[in-house]
């Protein structure tokens, strides 16, 4: 049995009442959540300290402009919070701090986790050619229903991992019929609980409905092998590559707004790979012409090499990517495979060391011939 | 894709300073017979080898890479040959996962005083190569 | 490239069209090649999968017969592709390179950079239709190939990225030799020398400048002054609704800080941006501080500071090619916006990115009794 709060009003104003009551009382300096920027329904990520700039907080919207756990990795970067500070955040977003915590990129002291269980984001694309707001009580209903939005981010689609980890509170949305009348939040620690006390609102003990998300995760789990699926059968070795990857235009985005790549100078921008004219020269020798820029798949591979194993499927890549190519299903779908041999779910466990920094002395013999 | 049995493949192989290059080196002294395919970097450790060398190796157009290291256990380094088996998993794994053909890459331990079997391993892998045929990768453009 | 001589003397070449112009085009440099004239050619091909066109490095002369001179898109800024190939210094091939004059004017700009050597490089510009924007492209393929053949033929531009619709400068030749479809007589083009790089490839091809290029100077100058009109109530327009502080971060509001815009530019060439380095980063304290004197921030808060200060540290070499704007995930105007204050930065100085490589950068450079409009007045 978990500590719990019932907020007798929905979910987005449930949260807002929340925060407000945290900044108000002092007990946090800073909120860090999703706010509206302008009139048009824009959304970014904001350092609030006064409440009266809570009005436009939508911490709950569905869109993603930037993975959550790479602001905080920048906001903790050179040093922890230096004063409490309330995080909402969505459980990839929390994931991927963990992942970046574990690589020294950034703090966990003073900040209060809030996260729900999540029910996808849109393509960015969506808040660029329409308003969101829009689609607002779809979106909800479908989150009430526990089924699954149809213009989300396939890597939202194909989500098993929507429910928190590490977050002190959760707010229970996913799967909910009451979802407009009220919302269960789950004070998870006692950090959770501290922060928690003297909240307007009903305290109880309550069991998570392990019941209801089962059937939500069989659901996702169904969306997620069609939607690998559906990518095995474009990519059929070095060919389906060549073709997935043949208009990558070699902007690097994928790298930049990937929370996993934190590296200041990556080294596929660096000078290590970069071609001379004898390179050019000497490749002639085996190709009648060579693309250039060139090594798009290698820049491709390395990075899958080098971040599969913390990959946590937010599909911030496929957003970014300008012609479209599905990164985020191929990494996800890679990365999920080379999580499982080592049983390793990316920032669930803070203690777990990352696979490759560490090892047993016997393993993998079948591995070498 | 005509497959040409009767080409001399071209496989890159690191080799670990302590261990498996000490190997080929007393392969080599002692006469051992193996094919000339083998192109080797010594490395100090095979540890040293980030798998982006073996995937710019393979998208080179080598036919095949290897990377030879200390027993587990016999590590130089106490430690290195234990990561390079991890990292080597990894690869393989997102190879496999991609499609690509993964057999074009091997791990082998070869210690100091195992001329014969670095001889062995590199016989082996070369008729396993000659198998799967030349990597069409070399002549590809729009890499 | 070497010393301009400038194509102040009025001849050029006309050349018969075969097949397309294309082809034509294709076959000049097919018969260059096999006089050993140049040892490989930069030109655009399509990719296996036909979604879109990339830039190749061709040794072997037959595989010209699938390039695309020019591709409906612009996937690859091609002063970046030259840069690629050159910047660590000139090789021992001969190379020609086959691009928009944008992209000629870019690599030069990148030349004076530092960022390009250009000797044992043929720079071959053509007038430019302008280019579609990636995205309506690769949606449909097909389609779009057809629209795009359309436009070359009848030069109509709406369907080309915003900023190529009111291109003043798609005819400008900053490049050694130019192909010329404006102006000239049905199933011809011209092919015009810009120096003596230029001079002497056609030389080597037995081509003699001898025909008179009034007619494309003329239709030229007439597409320049049409287009020249389009850009100035553009920017005019621009102007109105980024007219304050307050304006411009709305207009940039949607921007998610991601800097495809300046990865995709050929003129931001550093390898690690300013507004990626350690000078951006700031302490948990300084972020907090900053959200309690204004009662909340936008976090990361360089929105702004990065648009503006990649305008300051790249405007005067902008040539307008549109690359940012196509990249950016958000469909911000961030071409039309940037192409607007290079116009003014580059004016001050009389400055046209690209146009010579004779011409320094304005910033590396200074008269002693200038500008005296900006200091403070004087008794």
């Amino acid at each position: 049995m978990t500590k719990a709060l019932k907020l007798s009003i929905k979910p987005e104003q449930g949260i807002l009442e929340f925060l407000r009551f945290l900044l108000e009382n002092g007990k946090v300096k800073g909120v860090f959540t999703l706010n509206k920027i302008n009139k048009n329904g824009a959304v970014a990520y904001s350092l609030i300290s006064n409440s009266d700039e809570l009005n436009n907080a939508v911490p709950f919207f569905p869109i993603m402009p930037a993975n959550a756990g790479k602001l905080l990795s920048r906001f903790t970067l050179k040093g922890g919070a230096t004063e409490p500070v309330a995080a909402v955040v969505k459980p990839c977003e929390l994931r991927a701090f963990i992942e970046l915590v574990k690589r020294e990129q950034g703090k966990l002291e003073n900040i209060l986790f809030i996260s729900l269980t999540c029910g996808g984001v849109y393509p960015l694309s969506k808040a660029v050619y329409e308003n969101v707001e829009k689609y607002l009580s779809e979106y909800w209903d479908v989150v009430k229903k526990g089924e699954i939005s149809v213009d989300l981010r396939s890597a939202c689609k194909g989500c098993t991992e929507f429910s928190p980890y590490n977050a002190d509170i959760t707010f229970d949305l996913l799967g909910n019929n009451d979802l407009d009348k009220n919302c269960i939040v789950f004070l998870n620690t006692k950090k959770g609980e501290e922060f928690a006390k003297g909240m307007n609102a009903k305290f109880l003990e309550k069991e998570l409905d392990n019941k209801k998300l089962d059937k939500i995760l069989d659901k996702r789990k169904i969306e997620k092998k069609k939607i690998f699926d559906e990518l095995e059968t474009k990519m059929n070795g070095m060919d389906g590559l060549i073709e997935i990857f043949g208009k990558c235009i070699g902007c690097h985005g994928c790298s930049k707004v990937c929370p996993i790549c934190y590296c200041k100078l990556c080294g596929f921008d660096s000078s290590d790979f970069e071609y001379r004219s004898s390179n050019y020269e000497a490749e002639f020798r085996k190709r009648g012409g060579i693309r250039v820029p060139p090594r798009t798949l290698f820049y491709h591979l390395g990075r899958l090499d080098h971040i599969s194993i913390s990959c946590i499927g937010c599909g911030s890549c496929e957003d970014i990517c300008p012609v479209d190519i599905p990164i985020s299903v191929i990494f996800k779908k890679i990365g999920e495979s080379v999580q499982k041999m080592f049983d390793y779910i990316p920032g669930k466990n803070i203690e777990e060391d990352i696979p490759l920094i560490t090892f047993k002395e016997e393993e993998f013999a079948e591995v070498e011939q | 894709m005509k497959k040409n049995k009767d080409f001399m493949p071209k496989i890159l192989a690191f080799l670990c300073n302590w261990c498996s290059y000490a190997g080929a080196d007393l392969a080599g002294t002692s006469r051992i017979k193996y094919p000339p395919s083998i192109m080797a970097i010594r490395v100090m450790c095979s540890s040293r080898v980030d798998p982006i060398l073996i995937i710019d190796a393979y998208l080179c157009g080598f036919d095949g890479v290897l990377v030879a290291g200390c027993h587990p256990g016999d590590c130089h380094y106490q430690k290195g040959n234990y990561y390079t088996r991890r990292r080597f998993v990894v690869l393989k794994k997102i190879v496999e996962g991609l499609g690509l053909e993964s057999d074009r890459l091997r791990l082998s331990w070869v210690s100091a005083s195992e001329g014969q079997k670095f001889a062995k391993v590199s016989t082996e892998f070369t008729d396993n190569i000659k198998e799967i045929g030349e990597n069409p990768v070399k002549s590809e453009i729009f890499l | 490239m070497s010393e301009s001589v400038g194509i102040s003397e009025n001849k050029g070449a006309v050349i018969s069209i075969n097949s397309s112009l294309e082809d034509s085009v294709k076959d000049l440099l097919k018969k260059s090649m096999e006089k050993g004239i140049f040892d490989a050619v930069l030109i655009p091909m399509k990719v296996p999968a036909g979604d879109s066109f990339v830039y190749v490095l061709i040794k072997d002369k037959s595989l010209l017969n699938n390039a695309f001179p020019i591709p409906p898109i612009m996937s690859v800024q091609g002063a970046k592709a030259i840069s690629s190939v050159t910047r660590l210094g000139k090789g021992n091939l001969k190379i020609a390179a086959v691009m928009r004059p944008c992209e000629i004017r870019a690599t030069v700009e990148l030349t004076k950079l530092n960022q390009t050597n250009l000797e044992n490089i043929t720079l071959i510009s053509m007038d430019c239709p302008g280019v579609m924007p990636i995205s309506d492209f690769i949606s449909e393929p097909d389609k779009a190939m057809k629209l795009f053949d359309n436009a070359i033929k009848t030069w109509d531009d709406k369907i080309m990225r915003p900023v190529c619709q009111m291109c003043d400068k798609s005819s400008m030749v900053a490049s050694d030799l130019h192909i010329g479809t404006l102006g000239s007589k049905k199933d011809t083009f011209f092919v015009i020398s810009n120096s003596q790089n230029g001079k002497d490839m056609l030389d080597n091809l037995g081509i003699k400048l001898k025909e008179d290029i009034d007619t494309w100077r003329a239709k030229v100058k007439d597409n320049n002054e049409e287009k020249m009109k389009k850009r100035k109530k553009t920017h005019m327009d621009l102007k109105t609704q980024i007219g304050s502080l307050d304006n411009l971060i709305d207009m940039f509001s949607q921007c998610i800080n991601c800097h495809n815009c300046m990865r995709v530019c050929p003129i931001c060439y550093c390898r690690l941006c300013y507004f990626d380095s350690d000078k951006v980063k700031q302490k948990s304290e300084d972020y907090l501080q900053m959200a309690k004197s204004k009662g909340s921030i936008r976090f990361l808060p360089d929105t702004t500071l990065f648009q503006i200060g990649r305008m300051m540290h790249m405007s005067l070499s902008c040539v307008s090619c549109g690359s940012c704007e196509d990249a950016c995930p958000m469909s911000i105007p961030v071409a039309q916006i940037f192409s607007m204050i290079a116009d003014e930065t580059q004016e001050i100085f009389d400055y046209v990115a690209g146009r010579s490589q004779e011409e320094p950068l304005p910033l590396k450079t200074y008269n002693e009794d200038e500008l005296h409009e900006v200091e403070d007045a004087h008794d």
